[in-house]
């Protein structure tokens, strides 16, 4: 961290070398200013759209009315049950979890492989690997919705999680974390002749608990995340994925007026679930970003 | 790199190891990749049933059309927007909590939060918050300035209340990755501009700018490719590409093409070229960064 003795803002207009207790002391504050103003500003839409969530139509139509509303939780209520909210949420959620073990299985499989064993060509296979960061979905849509329709999986589970779980920065990560392991570890494993798979179960994976947290928290955020994909190929809406039916509740309205009041309530809903995986898992999350830069 | 033996040796393991993750890089992304850029030499009819060969015109098309043109300078804009935008109040942000000496932790936990914030949803609560005769904020700006706002009918606004949408979603992965650079910075290397008394500002510009370049290329990278393909919901949700175009874009137009006029050879070639693009500034902000940054020791 900064030093204290020679930390001053410019504003401050004090003599060069001249510091004193108090200087330090308003620098800092100045700097807790500015974080708190920073992260009011950032938060702010998000509290306005929980507060509003609480009001009703009528509230929410006057407009400099910041106060909690006395809806209470009826909004949220309609959105899950009456605007299918729920069911969304429970595809969201099958869909994130499906990618996030299919990717974490499949990208440790590949990282065992790439790291464990004398393969020729060895260079050339994870490049071949990586090299997919550079197509992402929209630069295959069009085939890929073909081929999907093609497999009869358009509009199912198969459609918006298959795609999705093989992934380059996955194995990339596995791989960076297995060579940093000692090679002592491995020596021992190979001396007393364990199999591959029981070394990836009685060893890596024991030693990768924080990475494996770290590509899950980064999954499951960015499954949560999808829109387009499942836009194009889910055509059911029961089978529709949260993010999209957002848009489906915009279309809310109640005798000409837009029930803004249920869609912050459908918002704050669809943020919820990675919001918590965030915090639950933030250590693992931010070790796991340090390695990526590495 | 540690050291590390490679204690087996059978290639039909390696390969049953692979086989999954290949199987699904082949067949949902490299074949799909390829089979693009085949479509884009094609007309379609009938959903893609009914293909014709027709050599490049689908791309003579393209960049004859004038509302093409229009979409890639509004997407290279809205790039060049959000890559900034997005740096300048991250690496401000990131900046305060590396200076400030109590409770770093925990303004760093409640700065990252918009690393959680999926797109559609930020797009929803903007929408609302801005909107030109509900929004709270367009209320109180409006007071404020004496301006009549509305990016509803007003192109430049819109692109401008999209671009901010956009930035605020992508907040949190920026200052994720600039806090933990900040903090990789050899203090040896910074202590002796300490000593001089340099100015904050004048230290972060001169010393921490230069230390960190690696990382800030390395998002210029990532923001780029969110400012290009991962901006969909916003336009879809927030303005359907207009006022007058002035927010269609290569992405949304895109996708209007494959799934609303059912162009599909055309919408191909845009992926190609949306493609192109990519990787083309890719390829120049490293190529840039190799010659420009400054590797901490």
């Amino acid at each position: 961290m900064a030093t204290e003795t020679t930390d001053r803002t410019e504003a401050g207009g004090n003599l060069p070398g001249a510091v004193s207790v108090s200087d330090v002391f308003d620098d800092q504050l100045f700097v807790h200013l500015g974080l708190v103003v920073s992260v009011l500003l950032m938060s702010m839409p998000l509290v306005l759209a929980v507060i509003m969530s609480t009001q009703t139509s009528t509230e929410v139509y006057q407009v400099t009315n910041i106060g909690p509303g006395s809806a209470g939780l009826s909004n949220y209520e309609t959105a899950l049950s009456e605007y299918n909210l729920m069911q969304y949420m429970i595809n969201s959620f099958v869909m994130a979890t499906v990618i996030v073990v299919g990717k974490v299985a499949l990208s440790l499989l590949a990282a065992l492989a790439l790291v464990y064993y004398r393969l020729p060509y060895e260079r050339a296979i994870f490049m071949f690997i990586l090299l997919t960061l550079l197509i992402p979905v929209p630069v295959r849509i069009v085939p890929l919705f073909q081929l999907m329709a093609d497999l009869g999986w358009a509009n199912t589970l198969l459609s918006i999680t298959g795609p999705y779980i093989a992934s380059a920065t996955a194995v990339f990560l596995f791989r960076q974390h297995f060579m940093s392991i000692p090679a002592s570890l491995v020596e021992n494993a190979r001396l007393d002749g364990v199999g591959p798979l029981q070394f990836l179960f009685k060893v890596l994976i024991p030693m990768s608990k924080g990475m494996i947290a770290g590509v899950s928290v980064i999954t499951f955020i960015y499954a949560w995340n999808q829109y387009l994909w499942p836009l194009i190929v889910i055509s059911d809406q029961s089978k529709q994925v949260i993010q999209v039916g957002i848009k489906f509740l915009q279309g809310a309205s109640q005798s000409g007026l837009t029930q803004w009041g249920l869609i912050m309530a459908g918002a704050v809903i669809a943020l919820l679930p990675p919001l918590v995986v965030l915090y639950a898992l933030h250590r693992p999350l931010l070790e796991t970003f340090a390695l990526q830069q590495k | 790199m540690a050291e590390y033996t490679k204690p087996y040796d059978s290639k039909l393991q390696a390969g049953a190891l692979l086989l999954p993750t290949f199987v699904v890089l082949v067949a949902f992304l490299y074949y799909p990749a390829v089979e693009t850029f085949r479509l884009s030499f094609h007309q379609t009819l009938l959903l893609g049933t009914k293909q014709t060969f027709v050599g490049v015109a689908n791309y003579v098309g393209l960049l004859t059309s004038e509302a093409y043109r229009t979409s890639v300078i509004i997407s290279f804009a809205f790039a060049a927007a959000v890559v900034v935008g997005t740096l300048l109040v991250s690496l401000f942000v990131s900046y305060l909590l590396f200076e400030v000496e109590a409770w770093e932790s925990s303004y760093l936990l409640v700065a990252i939060w918009p690393y959680a914030l999926p797109t559609a949803v930020a797009a929803t609560i903007l929408t609302f918050m801005l909107h030109p005769n509900l929004g709270i904020v367009t209320h109180y700006l409006e007071a404020l300035t004496g301006l009549s706002l509305d990016w509803f009918t007003s192109g430049p606004q819109a692109f401008l209340v999209v671009a901010i949408v956009a930035i605020w979603k992508q907040l949190g992965y920026n200052i994720i990755f600039l806090v933990a650079a900040l903090n990789n910075v050899p203090k040896t290397l910074t202590e002796s501009a300490q000593l001089d008394g340099v100015g904050r500002l004048t230290m972060l510009y001169r010393v921490y700018v230069p230390l960190i370049s690696p990382t800030l290329v390395f998002l210029v990278v990532m923001n780029t490719i969110y400012a290009f393909f991962g901006t969909f919901p916003l336009v879809d949700l927030m303005t359907s590409g207009g006022p007058n175009n002035a927010t269609n874009l290569l992405i949304f137009k895109l996708y209007r093409d494959a799934f609303a006029f059912n162009s599909l050879g055309k919408a191909s070639a845009e992926s190609v070229i949306l493609f192109v693009i990519v990787s083309v500034l890719m390829y120049l902000q490293l190529r840039f960064s190799d010659s420009h940054t400054h590797y901490g020791a």
